[in-house]
């Protein structure tokens, strides 16, 4: 059972925290209902990282050092995917160096956003216990209460003049969370959507037509909180050392996959544009990571200028469900 | 780990989406959409994906550099600035004003055009001042002035989701600009309809109602017939016509024989003209787009006044979710042209040859000023060839690679005794420069440009110079004072702003609060319209009443034929812009580039001997080339074509000069060419290797 | 529900590759060369088993995929074949003996040595498609585990055929058929004029015995026609295995770039899960089996 404690606010927790953690804080507002167009992946997985140096001689690895940091503020599909991603960079070692200086301070969402559909895939909108170390929810007669779920989290407050709470407060919270689940406008055609693509009933032809709209821009990729996909260079320093930079990558491109030989087993715009989609909802990548790779963010909707962020696609392909799975 | 965010503008196309750069340190690290931007919404291109690329450090040039009998070296700015000052001095001295001239850049901000045309005209005495909307938009603005009376998209990004109907004319909106591209792919797939007229099967095209595949160079046949059906039926819109143009009858009479031969001269049958016809006049609000398919023809200007001539018979101006609107190519294109970047106006199209125009501007600038026309690019590329021009100051253009005829254009600049190139990096029009000046990209200084909806947003610094680079009014500014005036010697970017504005009727209530109040203002932005317009021409136009002129089929000037069997048009490709020297180093964006450059359908591939991504060459009557191909089902039988952003490659080598007779816009959608394999396994070979061995023109 | 935060039990995987020198090279046909490099460090890497594939890294250039043609010896000294087909690969037709270079390794799967004892063992290679296999050969015939073991090897021409003289070596031990798509009458020697697939009837007709497994590297065409041959002749899909070519940019799963589209949804990486593969494991990729 997690302790529970009443915080007065935020700028207490803030500046206490501030003594060990340079503080980062994604939204502009913590308490706001749409989660930032940018999600944290980049905080562990960086944009651009260098992997290596080769100075001549040796081949040198860089990890980066950052200082201790709290993402302070995190709502629950940007949780929930950092969970994922933890899964999936689990032996990377430049993402562990970041990974274990953060201190994760999430919070609950009571509203739901416009895109967002955390509720529908098991990814919020309340965050859960095991994807933060602090849980920050708003009280409506004021003030915030402060969940400790783990013990860097409970180290992180040590010091802290907060009085607990009780389980009534706890169970007044569950329920404003499932208001804000009932508040999710009608969800169907994601399930009918996600039953579609997880059993492989979507038919090439469909996958083409979506992949006509395409227009290769990455901005899915580069948003979606649990896409990890990245390309390698070498880069030479001025002093004629070398570096071997990772950056993100997207599998919408149409190289993505093309080989020096000019073989590219991924061609097809809509090939790429399925991979995307089996990647968030194929019910084998669920089997090896306990969940789907969509956390419900909704960012894809927003920024796909070629209309096949989810709720478009969803919407384009529920049909294809299986009858019994309405 | 805390970073800097600056929202600014991107620099890529004329869409103008917002960006937020995300700068640490001095760096840029990344790059985001701007969720609130009225154009783009939280959307970014490919481009705009990968600008943080583009103004990477790496291969940027750092200090100004002379050139050398042994290559370059590294100068200060003053010896820099003493040596264009010297031999400007003297070319003027020797030859006059005609003899000197500025290209200025649709890539650069209001400022630095304004500042380009303010240096021509009331320092160097001379209108030979252009840019690079020759190769894009000239026939737009000769054309729609003609009508109209302003040579800008009528309409907004916004109207696409306020049409019945999108007509999509000899433009590839999801390639060049993107992001309207998918506004359209959007309001089509909520109902809208649409049609795309275009030779090519584009993107578009795949999901349009309509495509009409047409022959290239046949668009005022099938307009003029489109317009006959229209007015044999009586679908015209006679009240408007009435009210607000004028010219009905000599049109009606020019497209009266419109259907004779326009089947074969289109490949387009009646009953689809008549289709289209009945859809664009019966829909309550028609929008039509178009872009470089239409202009990039010797017949450009009359293409443009054809499509007016429909748009109006329809009453299909003036309204939300209408409009005539064209696609223009450059970021700040429409700013280069609103600055009087062009030899034949001032800022807001005052025209050079109106007396009382050049007494404003003397006035204003307290000199006296040229009153013999300006050369356009070509007519100073011409003029250098025969030795009468003989000083030139570029920026932000690679002509070598994105003009026609580039060997031409290669030799025109080889003669020149001064040519002072500012650029981000070293392009082939850089490397044949007298002077090399250091300039700054758009993350790294602040201004304005106007988008295709005229819209004018305000671009902000994110990042210092690096090395020595400067901006570019500000080096304008510099060479200015080395010629001994103080011209251009403004405290800041919005100091240029307020003089133009103050000049510039359509800018005359703009201000940089006012812009960043309102997300950007449209012009016109005048005391009348203190917060711009979203739609030209409600009431009336700036000419009184709309003019109907009759226009009539021109052929291409080459057209294929035995020897060079194939047309070849050029395209872009949506990841790449102009000549590539930004986007291509992006990682990302350089690995897109095909393995084949030239598209070609899979009946003529086969006829040739040509195989999926095999090595061939391009011939045409002006140059030689070698790519791989790409077979496509998206282009017709007997229709090539290429991208012209590589320098491997460049289809600038092949295409054909022939001009538009009124705007001078070379015909760069058709030219004829013999396409033949090479043998399996040759590598083909790049320009420079293809120079080298034929010994071309170096300097 | 969402898991642990973190694993706490995985060892960290380095990306930093291993310094290692080349020693030399010989040409090997048309711009393909053998090279010999040798491990500054010859414990640097566990030892490979035919099949496995290393990176390589050239400074500057950047990192790509090979094939062992021999697997490192005590001193760390071995070979890979390179074709020069990108950048990495011209880079490395630029490199001098004595150049340094960056090695990781061994990944993926190798072919399944341990199935191939007491059985009639078909190796069909096409084109670049030998290297991969060159390692697993020279072991079968050194140890002879088979029962039989022949090999066809198809080339498009004469000029594009490599390893003459392990193909030589290897033709004085078993059965090996040199294909030719296309060559004079001349440049045929002794090789047979078509396809493998085309030839494949005949080929068999000559052996005399019916192979009860085959191992297939090439094209992904060639590889899928003659899967699919096999299964319609009544051979097992089980008993088929081939390998599979991606463009890799981390062979430890983690970059994504060598997914392989399954039909199923069943999701692969090359780099890791393959690159060999049963064909039962990725029929659904390619052609519905016969019923
Ligand atoms: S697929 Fe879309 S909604 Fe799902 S996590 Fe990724 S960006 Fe968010
Ligand atoms: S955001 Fe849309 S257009 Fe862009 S790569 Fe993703 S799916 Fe394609
Ligand atoms: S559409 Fe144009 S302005 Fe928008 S991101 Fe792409 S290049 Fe930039
Ligand atoms: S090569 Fe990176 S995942 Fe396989």
């Amino acid at each position: 059972m997690m302790s529970c404690y009443l915080l007065d606010t935020l700028e207490r927790l803030h500046s206490h925290l501030a003594r060990v953690y340079q503080i980062v804080q994604p939204l502009e507002d913590v308490g706001q209902s749409a989660p930032p167009l940018v999600s944290p992946k980049g905080y562990f997985f960086a944009e651009q990282e260098n992997l290596f140096v080769f100075d001549g001689e040796c081949f040198r690895e860089t990890l980066p050092q950052p200082p201790p940091f709290v993402l302070f503020g995190v709502q629950s599909c940007d949780l929930t995917a950092i969970a994922y991603q933890d899964q999936f960079f689990a032996r990377d070692p430049y993402y562990q160096a970041r990974r274990q200086q953060a201190l994760l301070v999430g919070i609950d969402c009571v509203t739901p956003c416009e895109h967002g559909f955390c509720a529908s895939v098991d990814a919020g909108p309340g965050v859960k216990a095991g994807c933060a170390d602090l849980i920050l929810h708003a009280r409506p007669e004021g003030g915030w209460m402060l969940m400790v779920c783990s013990d860097k989290g409970g180290e992180a407050i040590r010091g802290m003049e907060l009085d607990q709470m009780d389980d009534t407060e706890l169970r007044a919270r569950d329920r404003r969370i499932d208001d804000c689940i009932a508040a999710f406008p009608d969800d169907s055609h994601l399930h009918r959507g996600i039953a579609a693509i997880s059993q492989g009933r979507v038919p090439d032809q469909q996958w083409q037509q979506l992949g006509i709209q395409c227009l290769g821009c990455s901005g899915c990729t580069t948003l979606c909180p649990t896409c990890s996909c990245y390309g390698t260079r070498d880069l030479s320093e001025d002093q004629g050392d070398i570096r071997r930079q990772r950056f993100w990558d997207s599998c919408l491109y149409e190289s993505f996959q093309r080989e020096a030989s000019q073989h590219n087993p991924s061609e097809e715009a809509g090939e790429r544009v399925r991979r995307f989609w089996t990647h968030k909802f194929g019910d084998n990548f669920a089997k090896t990571f306990g969940r789907y790779g969509c956390v419900g963010c909704g960012r894809c909707e927003q920024t796909c200028p070629g209309v096949i962020g989810v709720h478009s696609v969803m919407r384009r392909i529920a049909d294809y469900a299986p009858d019994d799975d309405v | 780990m805390v970073s800097q965010t600056t929202t600014t503008i991107c620099p890529f196309c004329g869409v103008g989406c917002g960006l937020n750069l995300h700068t640490e340190d001095d760096r840029l690290i990344s790059v985001t959409p701007q969720l609130d931007h009225p154009v783009s919404r939280g959307q970014l291109c490919s481009k705009g994906w990968s600008s943080a690329y583009g103004v990477d450090l790496r291969g940027r040039i750092l200090h100004p550099l002379i050139r050398t009998p042994r290559g370059f070296r590294q100068a200060s700015w003053d010896e820099a600035l003493t040596t264009i000052g010297e031999a400007l001095q003297q070319v003027l001295n020797e030859d006059g004003p005609m003899a000197v001239g500025i290209i200025s850049s649709a890539r650069a901000t209001n400022e630095d055009n304004y500042a380009a045309q303010k240096l021509a005209r009331a320092v160097l005495k001379t209108n030979n001042i252009d840019h690079c909307a020759r190769i894009c938009h000239s026939p737009t603005v000769a054309g729609l002035k003609q009508t109209l009376g302003s040579g800008a998209m009528t309409n907004s990004a916004a109207d696409i989701f306020e049409t019945d109907l999108i007509v999509v004319f000899g433009a590839d909106p999801t390639e060049n600009h993107a992001i309207l591209g998918g506004h359209i792919m959007r309001a089509h797939l909520a109902g809208t309809k649409l049609i795309v007229v275009d030779p090519r099967r584009t993107r578009l095209a795949k999901l349009a109602d309509m495509h009409l595949q047409l022959k290239p160079g046949s668009n005022i046949a099938l307009i003029n017939a489109l317009i006959k059906t229209i007015l044999d039926n009586h679908w015209q819109d006679s009240e408007y016509i009435e009210a607000r143009c004028e010219g009905l009858v000599p049109l009606a009479a020019a497209v009266a024989n419109a259907y004779d031969g326009v089947e074969r001269t289109t490949g387009i049958d009646l009953e689809t003209i008549r289709e289209m016809a009945r859809a664009y006049s019966k829909a309550s609000r028609a929008m039509i787009f178009y872009g470089m398919g239409i202009t990039q023809y010797v017949s450009g200007t009359n293409n443009v006044i054809a499509l007016s001539n429909l748009a109006l018979v329809c009453g299909q101006i003036g309204r939300p979710g209408t409009g005539i609107n064209p696609l223009r190519g450059q970021n700040n294109v429409q700013g280069a042209c609103d600055m009087g970047c062009l030899p034949n106006v001032y800022p807001g199209y005052q025209a050079v040859a109106d007396l009382a125009a050049r007494d404003k501007f003397s006035h204003a600038w307290k000199t006296a000023l040229p009153e013999q026309p300006g050369l356009t690019s070509l007519g100073m590329s011409k003029a250098a060839l025969d030795g009468s021009f003989r000083a030139l100051i570029l920026f932000g253009e690679d002509p070598v690679i994105t003009d026609p005829d580039q060997n031409q254009e290669r030799l025109a600049l080889s003669k020149l005794d001064l040519l002072v190139v500012a650029e981000l990096t070293m392009t082939d029009t850089a490397r044949m420069a007298d002077v090399v000046l250091p300039a700054a990209s758009f993350a790294e200084k602040s201004g304005t440009f106007t988008n295709c909806e005229r819209r004018v947003q305000h671009v902000r610094q994110a990042l210092p110079p690096p090395g020595e680079a400067r901006g570019d009014w500000q080096w304008l500014a510099a060479i200015a004072r080395q010629l001994g005036s103080d011209q251009l010697d403004w405290s800041d970017s919005e100091a240029v702003f307020r003089e133009m504005a103050a000049l510039t009727p359509s800018y005359s209530a703009m201000s940089y609060p006012h812009i960043d109040e309102h997300c950007g203002l449209q012009w016109p932005c005048s005391a009348e319209t203190p917060d711009g317009t979203a739609v030209l021409h409600s009431n009336s136009f700036p000419i009184g009443r709309a003019r109907l002129i009759p226009v009539h089929p021109t052929e291409i000037d080459e057209s294929a034929d035995a020897e060079y069997p194939l047309l070849l048009t050029t395209n872009r490709l949506h990841f790449h812009y102009g000549c590539g020297s930004m986007t291509r180093k992006s990682p990302l964006l350089e690995r897109e580039i095909p393995p084949g450059l030239l598209f070609i359908n899979p009946a003529d591939a086969r006829d040739l001997g040509i195989l999926h991504r095999a090595p061939v060459g391009v011939r045409s009557r002006r140059g030689y080339l070698e790519t791989c191909a790409m077979v496509s089902e998206d282009l017709p039988p007997g229709l090539v074509s290429m991208p012209y952003h590589f320098r491997e490659a460049p289809s600038n080598q092949l295409t054909n000069n022939a001009q538009d007779p009124v705007t001078k816009m070379p015909e760069l959608k058709a030219c004829a060419v013999a396409v033949e394999p090479l043998p399996p396994g040759r590598v083909p070979r790049s320009m420079d290797q293809l120079n080298a061995e034929q010994g071309g023109i170096e300097r | 529900m969402p898991r642990t935060m973190m694993s706490e039990s995985a060892e960290l995987l380095s990306l930093t590759p291993s310094v290692a020198e080349l020693l030399d090279f010989v040409d090997d046909g048309e711009a393909t060369r053998r090279y010999r490099f040798r491990l500054r460090d010859p414990n640097a890497m566990a030892t490979p088993l035919p099949g496995q594939f290393f990176m390589l890294s050239v400074p500057g250039a950047g990192e790509a995929p090979f094939t062992f043609t021999t697997v490192p010896d005590r001193e760390g000294i071995f070979c890979g074949l390179v074709r020069r087909v990108g950048s990495v690969t011209s880079a490395l037709f630029e490199c001098r003996a004595g150049d340094l270079v960056g090695v990781r390794g061994p990944f993926g799967r190798g072919w399944p040595m341990e199935q191939l004892a007491g059985q009639r063992v078909l190796i069909v290679a096409g084109g670049c498609g030998l290297a991969p296999l060159a390692c697993l050969i020279d072991q079968l015939i050194a140890q002879r585990p088979y029962r039989e073991l022949a090999l066809v090897y198809g080339a498009r021409q004469r000029s594009l055929q490599m390893l003459d003289d392990s193909r030589q070596r290897w033709a004085q031990q078993v059965p090996l058929f040199d294909t030719l798509d296309t060559a004079t009458e001349a440049e045929l020697g002794g090789a047979l004029l078509g396809t493998p697939l085309e030839l494949m009837d005949d080929i068999l007709l000559r052996l005399g015995w019916v192979p009860d497994k085959v191992l297939l590297c090439g094209p992904e065409v060639m590889m899928n026609t003659l899967a699919c041959f096999f299964v319609e002749r009544g051979h097992s899909p089980r008993s088929i295995w081939l390998s599979i070519e991606r463009r890799m940019h981390c062979a430890v799963g983690l970059c994504g770039h060598c997914y392989l589209t399954q039909h199923d949804l069943s999701h692969h990486y090359v780099c890791r899960d393959g690159p060999t593969y049963r064909w039962d494991s990725l029929q659904p990729v390619h052609v519905a089996l016969p019923e």
